[in-house]
């Protein structure tokens, strides 16, 4: 035991240096404070926001399109999409393993849209929709795990069923980058109308999307919602078509590829526009699968085609009333002059061949419309020159776009000597007038253009532009041909149906009074002694026939295009027989006209690709109810083609824009 | 009752209400409104317990220390036998409803006794002997914590050492002798004995970005919390990372954050100042203790309490890995808060006795 006190001084020196160190550290986590909580704050309340608060953008439902009549073309459906949001993703190889187990979509494919997604942009976006309800309890048990998902209810296009009309409405997709930067109200993953109504109509359709911001808790469990801004509903559009027509030529071209585009000839307002073969537009309607896509684009017969603004036919015969008008305005011909048609005619030393092999005698312009006499218009066409007829052929609105709302339109082509010397290097070749006086060479037009070119001729000669909402079309231009020649050209083309000897008379004995034109344009030379239903489908010739009812008051222009059709008083005049007739026939007797009217292509083989697919040809009548209800046609006149004879198939080089023809 | 020191009951007191504060704040975020109302029972029992070990003479529990510790010892061993693994580690003891964390009281124990060796050898500097003595008393208990695992415990026990050393004075080769060797040892630790789980959590301390969303997640929401409450707070109960649970084990190792989300930097540095005035308090004591072992005991227990709490709130604010250190007092746990209450009674006994000449 010591009673001396133990000397500490060192140990309270150690201990003075030991709080010295501690003053240090804690000053340290003092300024630290400072700099998180004061200097930093507004950097750190950004974060807690952003934890906290969640912006779900409001997809505004796209109006509705009703037709003429008030029947729904295109409305909504609920459906759940999934959101993804990007800054929450920890582990894209975790989410998307997640995603790919759920069958939202083959690996890659999923592995590309979360890459777009982080690319894009720090909002949330839309990486599936359409889920499956069980896709939405799978993704709905796991959301405490991948807090970056989250389901989403909103609307889908929904189409009536058996409708077709997926070329008018047209696709929706993914808003793109470009629009993305000039718009500041679209948000990323939007769908927006990509072509078609949907397109041209977006500013209608589209509405303005909202937004709802809620507050979430760690978990990713919505809490509460902070503020909302409502979409608003796109507004709903009312366009000139008529539904039950567009049915009736979707039925009528069951099997068939072509189009068929019919306007009142009166202002322009379409009532049907269909291109065969279609597609599912609800494909379109959400995001597309890669693989459908690739079905789609590499279908030979390209669905996505819209035939009747976009291809480019031969009008072979049809084009015949616009050259007719342009004769007798400009006296080339007047209405006395005649020529005798023995079968084949000898110009420029070569031979040109009418369709009719015995010839059609003595015929003026109204006969030669109504007979399709084609050594009546290889003299016509000798005599007016290149130039005149593709005056008169732009008069009528060909070589140029209609402009029609939906765009995208082709321009077709009106040869002569200037197109010839600048795309084929080349002067014109007077041959080729001859052939392009019947419609064939190198001249080519859309569906479009020919159904407005008709309807100048039946409406006093006035250039209308087609158009599906009232009221976006523009007053008729005056094509400036005379009322006399176009009642001439009438005349003839009423004949067509009602002459004894008119290439659509099968259509006379409708209680319509139908007038119009057919044409068959020729893909490849004619082969001497074949029949046409012999040959392969791709080397057939092109259906067409353009006609309008009533005769005396016409409402409506019908054209229809079938390609590779073969014969177009057998093939194409039935079909457009069957829309006048739900147009303008008795209620009661739709159905047996349908019946009686029933083309001659059921009995062939239908293209290659459609043989095969599930879509049936639809045979409203079999073959002996023709018979029985039709009255009797000379077999030699329903069964034989109309055919013309282009002798100076055009230079490759220069018609780069011509269909492909096969070669044999 | 005078004869304690004012400022050192005034800093726990000042502590005691925040942590009530904070902890209501963190129960209604939580949905257990028996957390708070609990660790407010805690500290009215911790600071009878305070009042009482002032009241003790500090000199006779140092001469009983070798039987605390020796206690210590076996509940510690008997841990591995008769406790559940909860949470992955055998860290607690049952007693009927409570569960009570040995390690805690461990560490007063070890202070003590590492206070008791100091009085026995009273020279100006340690000798190997007696720094042998130290090592072997403090990694002990430190090495058994460190089993079960907890590895934040572990370190308070290793703040001991080098609190004892110091204060010791050790002359400057085994200084250098001893880094060299901690240098070893930290090698070793992280080759065999860390955890994979907390060998992340020092990589993402190292690298933040590491795992955004797991131990980093959490560095992180904390950081978030922290500089969102700004100058003035978000308001009690009113902190969104906190109420929307952003913020991990935010009653226990993360309640810094609470609070400082909620009451801004205002109240941060307040709660900070009154930490500081207690260790400062601690430090007085030290200095005037009467004796080699009140000294040490105070300096030792002042520079274990000021490393949990730099290490805490530097894990809350980014600057110190996240270790499992809670803050005391504040943070949830009886035993934490009755262990530190146990210690500063009995600093303040080593101020009570001061001048004491018997």
């Amino acid at each position: 035991m010591t009673f001396v006190r133990d000397d500490l001084r060192p140990v309270q020196r150690r201990a003075a240096v030991l709080l010295a160190t501690l003053a240090v550290a804690f000053a340290a986590i003092l300024v630290r404070l400072w700099v998180l909580q004061v200097i930093q704050s507004p950097r750190w309340r950004t974060a807690a926001e952003n934890n906290r608060l969640r912006r779900l953008p409001l997809e505004a439902p796209r109006g509705m399109v009703t037709d003429v009549r008030g029947e729904v073309i295109l409305d909504n459906r609920p459906t759940y999409q999934l959101l993804l949001f990007p800054e929450e993703m920890a582990d894209a190889a975790r989410t998307a393993a997640f995603l790919t187990r759920i069958e939202i979509a083959p690996p890659e494919e999923v592995h590309a849209r979360l890459e777009k997604a982080r690319r894009t942009s720090h909002l949330p976006s839309v990486i599936a929709d359409n889920l499956a309800w069980s896709q939405v309890a799978t993704i709905a048990a796991h959301r405490a795990e991948y807090r970056e998902l989250e389901i989403h209810p909103a609307t889908r296009r929904s189409l009536p069923p058996g409708a077709r009309v997926a070329h008018l409405v047209g696709q929706l997709g993914e808003v793109s980058p470009d629009q993305l930067t000039g718009n500041p109200s679209l948000h990323p993953g939007q769908l927006v109308g990509r072509s078609g109504l949907e397109r041209a109509y977006q500013d209608v359709l589209g509405g303005t999307p909202g937004n709802l911001v809620v507050v979430v808790d760690a978990f990713g469990k919505q809490v509460s919602a902070l503020d909302e801004e409502p979409p608003v509903a796109g507004r709903p559009l009312q366009i000139t078509l008529d539904l039950a027509l567009q049915e009736e030529a979707s039925e009528a071209m069951t099997g068939q590829v072509g189009a068929v585009f019919a306007l009142d000839p009166r202002d322009g307002a379409v009532r049907i526009l269909l291109s065969q073969p279609s597609f599912d537009p609800d494909l379109f309607a959400g995001h597309l699968e890669t693989a459908k896509w690739k079905e789609l684009i590499s279908d030979p017969l390209n669905p996505l085609h819209d035939r009747a603004l976009q291809a480019l036919y031969p009008p072979g015969s049809s084009i015949k009333p616009l050259y007719a008008t342009g004769a007798l305005r400009d006296g080339i011909r007047s209405l006395s002059d005649t020529i005798f048609c023995t079968g084949a005619v000898n110009i420029y030393g070569h031979p040109y061949r009418c369709w009719q092999k015995g010839g059609h005698g003595r015929v003026a312009l109204e006969e030669a419309i109504e007979v399709s006499c084609d050594s009546f218009f290889y003299h016509l066409a000798r005599d007016a020159g290149i130039d005149r007829l593709a005056a008169w052929a732009r008069s009528f609105g060909l070589g140029t776009a209609t402009g029609i709302e939906l765009g995208g339109e082709s321009t077709g082509l009106v040869p002569d000597d200037t197109w010839s010397r600048k795309a084929r290097g080349q002067p014109w070749y007077g041959g080729e007038t001859i052939s392009v006086g019947i419609g064939q060479g190198p001249i080519l037009v859309t569906p479009i253009q020919m159904a407005v070119a008709y309807a100048a001729l039946v409406n006093g000669g006035m250039l209308v532009k087609p158009h599906l909402v009232e009221g976006r079309g523009e007053p008729p231009r005056p094509t400036g041909f005379p009322a006399e020649a176009l009642a001439a050209v009438q005349r003839g083309m009423e004949r067509v149906v009602a002459g004894q000897r008119g290439t659509a008379r099968r259509l006379g004995s409708l209680p319509v009074r139908i007038a119009g034109k057919t044409g068959t344009s020729q893909v490849m030379r004619k082969q001497e002694g074949v029949h046409w239903q012999d040959l392969p489908w791709e080397q057939r010739h092109h259906a067409l026939f353009i006609g309008y009812a009533p005769v005396g008051d016409p409402r409506l222009v019908v054209a229809v295009v079938v390609e590779h059709g073969g014969d177009a008083a057998s093939v194409a005049a039935p079909i457009a027989g069957r829309i006048f007739m739900r147009a303008f026939g008795p209620r009661a007797e739709a159905q047996a006209v349908t019946a009686s009217i029933a083309p001659g292509w059921q009995v062939t083989s239908p293209p290659p690709s459609l043989e095969a697919g599930p879509a049936a040809p639809s045979a409203p009548a079999s073959v002996p109810a023709t018979s029985a209800t039709v009255r009797p046609t000379p077999a030699a006149a329903a069964g034989r083609p109309e055919a013309s004879r282009s002798t100076s198939p055009p230079a490759a080089g220069g018609t780069a824009r011509l269909r492909p023809r096969p070669t044999r | 009752m005078r004869r304690l020191d004012p400022w050192l009951l005034l800093a726990v007191v000042a502590i005691a209400a925040c942590a009530y504060l904070a902890q209501s704040s963190t129960a209604k975020a939580l949905a257990t409104p028996g957390f708070a109302n609990r660790q407010i029972v805690w500290l009215a029992v911790g600071a009878v317990l305070m009042v009482l070990f002032s009241f003790a003479d500090y000199r006779v529990l140092a001469r009983l220390s070798p039987l605390f510790y020796v206690v210590t010892l076996g509940v510690l061993l008997a841990l591995f036998v008769v406790a559940p693994a909860r949470a992955g580690a055998q860290r607690w003891l049952t007693l009927g409803s409570y569960t009570i964390q040995p390690s805690e009281f461990a560490r007063v124990v070890t202070i003590l006794a590492v206070a008791a060796i100091a009085g026995e050898h009273q020279q100006s500097r340690l000798d190997f002997k007696t720094a042998a003595r130290l090592l072997a008393l403090t990694s002990v208990p430190a090495i058994l914590v460190m089993l079960q695992p907890d590895l934040g415990t572990a370190l308070t026990l290793g703040a001991i050492l080098v609190a004892a050393l110091w204060l010791g004075g050790l002359p400057w080769r085994t200084w250098v002798a001893l880094v060299a060797a901690g240098v070893v040892m930290v090698v070793v630790a992280w080759l065999w004995v860390l955890k994979p789980y907390q060998r992340e959590r020092i990589l993402t301390f190292a690298d933040p970005e590491r795992a955004l969303y797991t131990s980093g997640y959490q560095q992180r929401q904390s950081k978030i919390a922290v500089g969102s409450g700004g100058v003035t707070g978000k308001g009690l109960h009113s902190g969104t990372q906190s109420q929307l649970r952003f913020l991990p084990a935010q009653y226990t190792d993360f309640i810094f954050a609470v609070w400082a989300e909620e009451t801004g930097f205002i109240g941060a540095a307040l709660l900070l100042a009154a930490y500081i005035l207690m260790v400062f308090r601690i430090f007085v004591i030290a200095l005037s203790a009467r004796d080699r072992v009140g000294a040490v005991f105070a300096g030792c227990s002042g520079f274990v309490l000021a490393t949990e709490i730099l290490i805490n709130v530097g894990m809350v604010t980014g600057l110190a890995p996240t270790t499992g250190i809670t803050l005391p007092l504040l943070s949830y746990g009886g035993s934490s808060v009755l262990a530190t209450c146990i210690s500063l009674g009995m600093i303040q006994s080593i101020w009570r006795l001061r001048y004491a000449n018997v």
